[in-house]
């Protein structure tokens, strides 16, 4: 199987170095595997989420996603790379002024799909997350959890290569995180999606032996 | 209600510089044609102790555009009333030459003074009166008035383009979360940017129809009624179709700057 993500001796930090986040860290993680990444509050899981999408730049070793070198890639690849990728953020991250219909197919707008497939598979995804009737609906008019499962409809919309999720169930109530978590394994399972998701603890709900790394001390390691 | 108020502060500044840009076009194009009038209405008087031409003129200054000799027998008619043929002779025998000379600019005092100068470095010639005096009163009120008036237009659109700059920070704010959600997910900037782009677009067009429309009124209805001599004279002056698409460009200009500022400089995700 091809690695999918490839991190060699990867240093994270904030203000030009000055604030070390994650320090000579290696990993890689292969095509279709669903993989946990847990921590304490403030250990630097959602600073290595924002790498993976190029939103913060290595300040030493390597990292490659999808083959592309981060450390060094042309903002016009990453603008193409980040259009495979669906991210799930904790705080949802949806367009207010837009409708949840609008929202949930941002990513086949960006890729520029017609208007009759953006609504017909927003009708099907919005089906996905037990929101059929909120087509219309404003973000601000739905509860946290609704919000948060048109963020995951969102992250689905273009049958994404990797998923990065973000303390995707952080504040949900069990019906609203168990929907998740169902389109995530699902995913992972039948489209052989790679799905990456940062959490301070994994669900109970997960039987299968999935890998797990933990962040700690500003390092990354495998928990076996 | 604040979908109009957005509108129009930045409709507004946007007018006041395409009026400023509007006002400096007539303003050049009166301005042109009454220096034009103050160059072609100023002479100076030449004296030389030999006939000379234009040619050798403008080696000397090469401001000097045209010259003509002033009739010696015109001169001595003028005052030599009375007096016998021999003796008129005798004057116009020893009477220099006298010539007009104009230039091909309006120039200043301190212009003329150099001409002057140049001129009478040449052996041949004895005198140079520039009437300077006159002219250079003439020439002060007229840089005065052209001075102050490009002033307040440059006051004008400092003032405006503050004005733009706040809405660009307004803009800026009301845009960035929606700008930065479709950055993450991979849109491209003009993708990211075509609302803002949209808006600005048809303010650039509606500031362009009021200014456009204002000018056309003055210019057809309020010159025309106003019974200033200058004002009806200068009609055809007061605003051509061609500066519409002036208006236009400089109002389009503004709004791509502004747009792609604000668009450039919204990155990354609020956290």
């Amino acid at each position: 199987m091809s690695n999918v993500i490839n991190a060699t001796h990867l240093t994270l930090s904030y203000g030009n170095g000055q604030q070390e986040i994650i320090k000579d860290a290696s990993f890689n993680i292969q095509k279709g595997e669903f993989v946990f990444i847990t921590g304490p509050s403030g250990s630097g899981k959602s600073t290595l989420l924002k790498s993976l999408y190029g939103q913060l730049k290595p300040t030493d070793g390597s990292l490659f996603v999808g083959g592309h070198d981060l450390c060094d890639i042309k903002k016009s690849k990453l603008q193409e790379l980040r259009t495979h990728f669906g991210i799930i953020f904790q705080d949802y991250k949806l367009v207010n002024e837009w409708t949840v219909a609008k929202n949930v197919v941002l990513p086949l707008m960006i890729a520029g799909y017609s208007l009759d497939v953006q609504n017909t598979q927003a009708k099907r995804l919005l089906k996905h997350v037990k929101l059929s009737d909120y087509g219309n609906k404003y973000p601000l008019e739905l509860s946290g959890g609704e919000q948060q499962r048109v963020g995951v409809a969102r992250a689905f919309a273009k049958n994404p290569v990797v998923i990065l999720a973000d303390e995707p169930t952080g504040n949900l109530d069990d019906y609203s995180s168990n929907v998740i978590w169902d389109l995530m394994e699902n995913a992972c399972q039948q489209l052989e999606t790679t799905v990456l998701v940062v959490t301070h603890k994994i669900p109970t709900i997960f039987s299968l032996p999935y890998r797990h790394f933990i962040i700690e001390n500003k390092g990354i390691y495998e928990v076996h | 209600m604040k979908f109009i108020k957005n509108h129009l502060m930045f409709i507004f500044p946007l007018i006041a510089i395409l009026l400023g840009i509007e006002f400096f076009m007539i303003f050049e194009r009166t301005t042109n044609s009454y220096e034009k009038g103050l160059k072609d209405g100023y002479s100076m008087l030449v004296v030389a102790s030999k006939p000379i031409d234009t040619a050798y003129l403008q080696k000397l200054n090469k401001h000097i555009e045209n010259s003509e000799a002033i009739k010696r027998e015109e001169i001595v008619k003028q005052v030599a009333k009375g007096i016998n043929e021999s003796t008129t002779e005798k004057i116009l025998g020893a009477l220099p030459y006298f010539y007009n000379i104009w230039l091909d600019e309006y120039i200043g005092a301190v212009g003329l003074d150099m001409i002057k100068q140049d001129l009478l470095q040449d052996k041949n010639i004895k005198k140079v009166e520039t009437f300077g005096n006159t002219y250079s009163s003439s020439y002060r009120l007229f840089s005065f008035i052209k001075f102050s008036l490009k002033l307040f237009i440059g006051f004008m659109g400092v003032v405006s383009l503050f004005l733009i700059i706040k809405q660009m920070e307004i803009w800026k704010y009301s845009h960035k979360q929606r700008m930065q959600i479709m950055e993450i997910f991979g849109a491209p900037l003009m993708l990211r940017s075509g609302v803002l782009f949209k808006v600005a677009i048809f303010d650039a067009f509606i500031a362009t129809l009021i200014t456009s429309g204002f000018f056309l009124y003055i210019k057809f209805i309020w010159a025309s009624n106003s019974g200033i001599d200058i004002m009806m004279q200068k009609q055809d002056e007061l605003f051509m179709m061609g500066d519409i698409l002036t208006l236009l460009g400089s109002s389009l200009l503004i709004v791509i700057v502004a747009v792609f500022s604000v668009a450039l400089t919204t990155k990354g995700v609020q956290e």
